[in-house]
């Protein structure tokens, strides 16, 4: 268990961009796959000022997300690809714009971060499914009406 | 003098079989918690050994409801005190092993190998453990009515239900009748239950009962004490006992402790480190993480509901029971994925 603030606070970022809350967040058993990822491949100190800029925000409004981490010209690509990968469990490459002002990052790249990934991704909650192939819901359960947690 | 059977009448035959039922149960949560604890990816071995042994203690359950059934008795998954608190002594009443929930470890390997090992009773000398019957024993999570019997394994407890129906099926013959008055249609057969580790054949008269239950012993502890059963299958107690050696038996292996398959590995870092025995009050009150166990804890209530209703008369609400299976591995693996601020992971407490 990585106990440190940083990835607390990556915790709740991750909360403030998903919609999904923490216990949801650890149960995939991804979200140290995912901090040390993103880090990876961005960098210590790029994670540190995005992690910073989520904690200096005074609420957690969407417009507030929007403005000061979507709407920043180095953060937001970072952030949209961290949606990314906690809903579809795919790092995508960043752009190569991103590469050219903030890069070079040589780990970056499209890629799955662990066979997990795809079976845990968010977006099969948030839409009342099960990924294709994994979590089977059992037969016939077609028959029930899919339960969908966000309200 | 030994008596000829341990189950003097119907009464007693119903209550051990509502312990068979109970205690087929009573496993299933130490080794899911178990199954569940460890890493997703990691340890497959351990992850398969797990796996096929739950779903067996499922079928064995369902066996366990059909003999009951078949003898006119009412499966009740809901009586209290049916779920034990953990940790707890099986009903089959082994005194020298508590069983509980917790993570994937060498002790709790150690246990699941105490819960499957081979009985002391023979074929021929079946008797020589029914040393039970010691009415003083107490053990947690027994059915309310008091029994006090106590085995050394499962299997030389199912033995003993053998012999008791055994002996009170020639007592009813006597005078012409028979114990096996159940409806035919509370039997639980496999149009209503797939995949899960066996065939399921309905309990009708003598013979069916006691090929049901062997089966149920074959599975756990072996047939006559040897490694495999008749089909070739391993039983539990020697399937865990791979994980302990670290190798597989292969086939042509015959002698017991000593394998000659593959090598198994097992990474006992990649496990989240589940609080033993858990319980609700170990959880952060008013906590988001304390809500997912409720939750739990309400499903699974329902789902016993469900079961019972399965068992008595409406088996094709098995099929309605499979998806709550499903789910409740999603929500055992969220909360086993979830430190608690006092130290260890969270698990379903299994608090009904």
């Amino acid at each position: 268990m990585v106990d440190d603030q940083r990835f607390q606070t990556f915790l709740e970022l991750s909360e403030a961009i998903t919609g999904f809350g923490r216990v949801r967040l650890l149960g995939t058993g991804q979200a140290e796959l995912y901090f040390a990822t993103a880090e990876r491949v961005v960098g210590h100190a790029i994670m540190d000022e995005l992690l910073t800029a989520f904690a200096d925000l005074p609420t957690r409004t969407p417009e507030l997300l929007r403005l000061h981490l979507f709407g920043n010209e180095m953060l937001g690509d970072v952030v949209r690809n961290l949606v990314k990968l906690w809903f579809g469990g795919v790092w995508y490459q960043l752009p190569a714009i991103w590469q050219q002002a903030y890069g070079p990052a040589a780990e970056d790249g499209t890629f799955i971060p662990s066979p997990d990934a795809y079976v845990e991704g968010l977006m099969w909650v948030a839409i009342g499914a099960h990924p294709a192939g994994a979590k089977a819901p059992g037969f016939a359960s077609w028959a029930v009406a899919p339960q969908i947690p966000l309200s | 003098m030994m008596p000829t059977s341990a189950i003097q009448d119907l009464h007693e035959l119903y209550d051990y079989l509502d312990a068979a039922i109970q205690l087929e149960h009573a496993t299933l949560p130490p080794y899911l918690v178990a199954l569940y604890s460890v890493h997703p990816g990691t340890n497959p071995d351990a992850v398969q050994i797990l796996r096929v042994v739950a779903v067996e203690e499922m079928l064995h359950l369902t066996i366990a409801a059909n003999v009951l059934n078949a003898v006119g008795g009412k499966p009740d998954l809901n009586a209290p005190g049916f779920v034990p608190a953990y940790p707890t002594h099986l009903p089959s009443g082994e005194t020298d092993f508590e069983v509980g929930t917790g993570a994937f470890t060498p002790a709790a390997l150690e246990t699941f190998l105490k819960i499957e090992r081979p009985g002391m009773s023979g074929r021929g000398a079946r008797q020589l453990i029914a040393k039970a019957r010691n009415r003083s024993g107490s053990f947690l999570g027994r059915h309310p009515r008091d029994s006090g019997w106590s085995y050394y394994s499962i299997g030389d407890f199912y033995n003993a239900i053998r012999d008791g129906l055994r002996t009170l099926e020639e007592e009813a013959r006597k005078s012409g009748g028979t114990i096996f008055t159940g409806e035919p249609s509370r039997q639980v057969t496999s149009e209503y239950y797939y995949s899960g580790g066996g065939k399921l054949r309905a309990v009708t008269d003598l013979d069916s009962a006691l090929a049901a239950l062997e089966l149920v012993i074959e599975q756990g502890e072996g047939e006559d004490h040897g490694i495999w059963s008749g089909d070739g299958e391993l039983s539990h107690y020697y399937r865990f006992q791979q994980l302990q050696l670290g190798r597989y038996y292969e086939p042509g292996d015959m002698e017991p402790g000593r394998p000659t398959g593959a090598e198994i590995k097992i990474d006992w870092d990649a496990v989240y480190p589940v609080k033993p025995n858990i319980k609700l009050s170990d959880f952060p009150p008013k906590s988001e993480l304390l809500g997912v166990a409720k939750a739990f804890n309400d499903a699974y209530r329902r789902f016993l509901d469900l079961l019972t209703q399965s068992y008595n008369g409406r088996p094709e609400l098995l099929l309605e029971a499979v998806p709550f299976m499903f789910s409740f591995r999603n929500m055992v693996n969220e909360l086993i994925r979830n430190p608690l601020p006092g130290g260890g992971n969270a698990a379903p407490t299994f608090e009904v």
